[in-house]
């Protein structure tokens, strides 16, 4: 049982983790993070890396769609404005990657405000079908403006600094978004646990009350589309530095649909539901077709490897049965959990 | 009589052909307690969302301490000093009881995305400040046990209570409350007249109060409104309300349809 939750002061009370012993526990996982790459096998961490990068971007749809209640299926719009954003200035204008990652957020921030506008008065279906209407004007613009983005052939993503040191392996582009992941975590708990992430929540749940309480839904609702594109933004240039090579085919509806699945299965409004929502979409295309090969082949003729009609069905079976069983996402089942052992043995088991 | 707080002069709302509030008028006073009582239907919450700039007025005027109201949007309003409860539970269901009061005091707070996102001193102070704000409001309506609790797990009186504390987070002048003792048992109805006294004798916040319970309003009220179809039919104070013939008729004729 845990003990010693008692709080003495008012600071106490809005500390981000509640308990100093969960502390130790963070910072053992990111340690261990931070040794992967040393220490592990090189396709896992660079699995870890696609991991990472999924994170930062589940963690802006989040807070657009599970705490401002704001249903998107732009992301894959974001994040190809990231990615090329980062090609381009890295690539062709020599930036270093800081700033530029900063500029990618920036202008899928910018561009958020575009499809933020005109879906201020939408909500639900028409808000989704706009927002999937903006990313594919944006994946237009980018086959349009061959100049600057190689058209339907795509961008390489050659040159690349940090300091003026050349990125180029795998390890230490996963340390660069090791560490963008740690600052979107602590960014958005405090977000979240603030001002603004509060009126997030009352507009999602109660949006009548929410301006009876003196929040302009106009301007928080455009304060939660420019958080989420900027925070995506990042991640299409992180992807962008490890695919190396972008093409708008990498930014499909099914992109969107991914996002929107990581966030149902780990809990919308969640900040470590995203997270864990990126984990577990990230792995399950490749831990199901392990599966079917190891058990089923002689049955199926299976598709080729990661194909996207495989994705295309996990996905959709995964959103179906985390709306019908499980629609606060395994977050909330985590808290339930961790409430039972906590106050273990004097609880009681709660649904 | 003092200047008026709120004063609500012609005030008149259409839907379609229904007239649901026909030429409204009266006063608040600061530190009064006025209630507006009449059958179901009779326009009561539609004056309160016309007052609240939920629903644009057809004709009249709403002005509060001297401001034309009408020319605010209702997400001004808790900035200037009007708050409200609404009839229908209208509480962020998956914030906690902290959580939901917190919004409350959102037109006090200052902080923005930035220095939410970094969580630097000013924001920390800020959130210090009304953590302790908040706690003098659930200690003043006695809902200590429950602050940690989500609101979704709690009784319908207790949610009124919150709801309440809620909207007493914006520090308002002007307190409005919808129906807040419907479906209340006894004891939970003396508990929120005690409230509604307390906040009008240790804060002097004035209160406008829809209620169906002829008890609470007998009791604590100065003054009453009876509307009747979107008809203004009697106003005064409980006692000339109450031994008004038109009054007794709608509220007679209510019952005996
Ligand atoms: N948004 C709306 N659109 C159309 N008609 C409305 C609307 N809001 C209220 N009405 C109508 O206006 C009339 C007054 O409704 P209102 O809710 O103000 O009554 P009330 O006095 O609060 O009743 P109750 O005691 O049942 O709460 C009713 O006939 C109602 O149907
Ligand atoms: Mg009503």
């Amino acid at each position: 049982m845990r003990t010693r939750t008692f709080k003495q002061t008012y600071g106490e009370l809005t500390r981000l983790l509640p308990y100093s012993s969960s502390w130790t526990w963070y910072v053992a996982l990111l340690a261990a993070l931070i040794a992967l790459p040393l220490v592990g096998p090189t396709y896992v961490s660079t699995f870890v890396l696609l991991i990472l990068s999924a994170a930062v971007g589940a963690i802006g749809l989040n807070i657009v769609t599970g705490s401002a209640g704001l249903i998107s299926l732009g992301h894959a719009g974001f994040l190809a404005i990231g990615a090329y954003t980062t090609a381009i200035l890295t690539t062709d204008y020599g930036f270093d990657l800081i700033p530029t990652l900063v500029i990618a957020g920036l202008v899928s921030a910018a561009s958020s405000l575009l499809v933020g506008i005109p879906s201020l008065r939408l909500k639900g279906l028409y808000l989704a079908i706009t927002t999937l209407a903006f990313s594919i004007i944006v994946t237009q613009l980018i086959v349009e403006a061959e100049w600057l983005t190689g058209g339907s052939i795509g961008k390489a993503v050659t040159r690349t600094t940090v300091f003026g040191y050349p990125v180029r392996s795998t390890i230490s582009i996963y340390y660069i978004a090791l560490g963008v992941l740690v600052l979107t975590i602590f960014g958005a708990l405090n977000l979240l646990r603030s001002r603004v992430g509060r009126a997030w929540m009352a507009i999602r749940d109660y949006d009548t009350a929410a301006r009876m309480m003196g929040i302009n839904l106009v301007q928080y609702k455009l304060f939660a589309f420019a958080v989420s594109a900027f925070l995506t933004g990042v991640a299409g240039g992180l992807s962008a530095l490890y695919v190396r090579y972008i093409n708008i085919d990498g930014f499909t509806l099914i992109v969107s649909v991914e996002a929107v699945a990581m966030i149902l299965v780990g809990g919308l409004g969640s900040v470590r539901g995203a997270i864990l929502g990126a984990i577990i979409i990230t792995i399950l295309p490749d831990v199901s077709r392990w599966l079917m090969n190891t058990m089923f082949r002689s049955v199926f003729v299976l598709p080729a490897a990661n194909s996207q009609e495989i994705k295309g069905i996990i996905y959709a079976v995964m959103i179906i049965l985390f709306l019908r069983y499980e629609p606060d996402g395994l977050a909330a089942r985590w808290a339930v959990i961790k409430r039972f052992w906590s106050e273990w043995p004097l609880g009681k088991a709660r649904g | 009589m003092t200047a008026s707080l709120l004063r609500v002069a012609g005030l008149t709302k259409r839907f379609g052909g229904l007239v649901a509030v026909d030429q409204a008028s009266f006063d608040v006073a600061p530190g009064e307690i006025v209630s507006v009582i009449g059958p179901n239907g009779a326009g009561k919450t539609t004056l309160f969302n016309l007052i609240c700039r939920l629903y644009s007025a057809d004709a009249g005027s709403v002005d509060f301490d001297g401001k034309n109201l009408l020319a605010y949007r209702a997400d001004q309003l808790a900035g200037i000093g009007i708050s409200r409860t609404f009839q229908n539970l209208a509480l962020f269901e998956h914030g906690t009881v902290v959580e939901n009061m917190l919004v409350g005091m959102h037109s006090r707070l200052k902080s923005g995305v930035l220095a939410g996102a970094f969580y630097w001193g000013p924001c920390q102070n800020e959130e210090i400040e009304a953590r302790k704000e908040v706690e003098r409001i659930i200690e003043f309506l006695e809902i200590e046990e429950i602050r940690s609790q989500p609101v979704s797990m709690l009784s319908y009186g207790l949610r009124k209570r919150v709801e309440l504390g809620r909207a007493l987070g914006t520090q308002p002048r002007l307190l409005m409350l919808d129906e807040m003792v419907s479906g209340m048992n006894q004891e939970e109805t003396e508990d929120i007249a005690r409230f509604i006294l307390d906040l009008r004798d240790e804060f002097g916040i004035a209160v406008l109060m829809i209620e169906h319970d002829m008890n609470v309003v007998m009791d604590i009220s100065d003054k009453v409104y009876v509307l009747n179809f979107g008809v203004p039919i009697a106003s005064g104070t409980p006692a000339e309300v109450s031994s008004n013939p038109a009054v007794i008729d709608a509220y007679l004729g209510k019952s005996a349809a």
